[in-house]
């Protein structure tokens, strides 16, 4: 079995599941997949290479990877908070809503 | 060989279970399993601290991160349908055949040089771990101002 497409089809899900997913913490989910595809390589071949820069490496983006989770949930546990939407799409939405809002604003000025 | 296709197999499964099911607790819980599953594979792979690290960051904090931040936002109540979750299974088979009979030839690697995990972690590759901590540092400052503005606001 070879690891590498292991790995291709890992990263792959995650890309879909980012891509067609809307919710918030689906697109998280979607994330630390890809993550875990692209942190499986350096294990790998640190492996094939009976090598422990692999593992090495893999610790490192293991340990930031963690920080990139809390940190995009506290985003977006401080957009629910304050607009009460987990949908990329209505976050869209009030995108739009605030640059035309903006924009009537300066015109008016 | 049975050991790998059995975690190969599962991995893809849970995989795609984690992004399709519709109920958020089941596809972290599903997560979980894949991530479970990749440290066992990387104890497979002569990898313990990898492993292990896999196990405590990507398995254990990751999902309860995930789950709190399910329980902090509600959502309306979704269940995932029967033909769904044939179409589940569907894909994953399919997912599962380029994994258990592909190749890619790979080219024989540089010699090996026989260092241990902490003589490549302190000695190697010590600036990058010195801003990992920057990076962690940054991460919990982020984390704390974001919550604060939040019960500031309140």
């Amino acid at each position: 079995m070879d690891y590498i497409i292991l790995s291709v089809t890992l990263l792959a899900i995650g890309i879909v599941g980012l891509v067609t997913k809307h919710d918030l913490i689906k697109m998280l989910i979607a994330v630390e997949m890809l993550t875990a595809a692209a942190t499986m390589n350096f294990v790998v071949f640190g492996s094939m290479m009976d090598h422990s820069l692999g593992q090495t490496f893999s610790i490192l983006a293991l340990s930031v990877d963690a920080c990139v989770t809390a940190v995009a949930l506290a985003l977006a546990i401080a957009i629910y908070k304050k607009l009460n939407i987990r949908d990329v799409r209505e976050l869209s939405e009030v995108k739009e809503e605030t640059r035309v809002q903006i924009t009537d604003s300066v015109e008016e000025d | 060989m049975w050991f790998e296709t059995i975690l190969a197999i599962g991995m893809v499964t849970s995989a795609v279970l984690a992004i399709y099911l519709k109920e958020t607790v089941a596809s972290v819980l599903s997560l979980s399993t894949m991530m479970i599953l990749l440290a066992l594979l990387y104890f497979n792979l002569n990898a313990p601290f990898a492993a292990l690290f896999q196990l405590a960051l990507g398995t254990g904090t990751a999902a309860i991160f995930l789950l709190a931040g399910d329980s902090l936002t509600t959502k309306r109540n979704e269940k995932t349908s029967l033909k769904t979750k044939f179409a589940i299974i569907i894909a994953s088979a399919i997912l599962c055949v380029p994994v258990l009979f592909g190749s890619i030839v790979t080219p024989s690697f540089m010699q090996s040089v026989e260092l241990s995990l902490s003589e490549t972690l302190w000695d190697l590759r010590v600036v990058d771990v010195l801003a990992q901590g920057l990076v962690v540092l940054t991460a919990a400052l982020g984390v704390a101002i974001l919550l604060y503005e939040e019960r500031r606001r309140k």
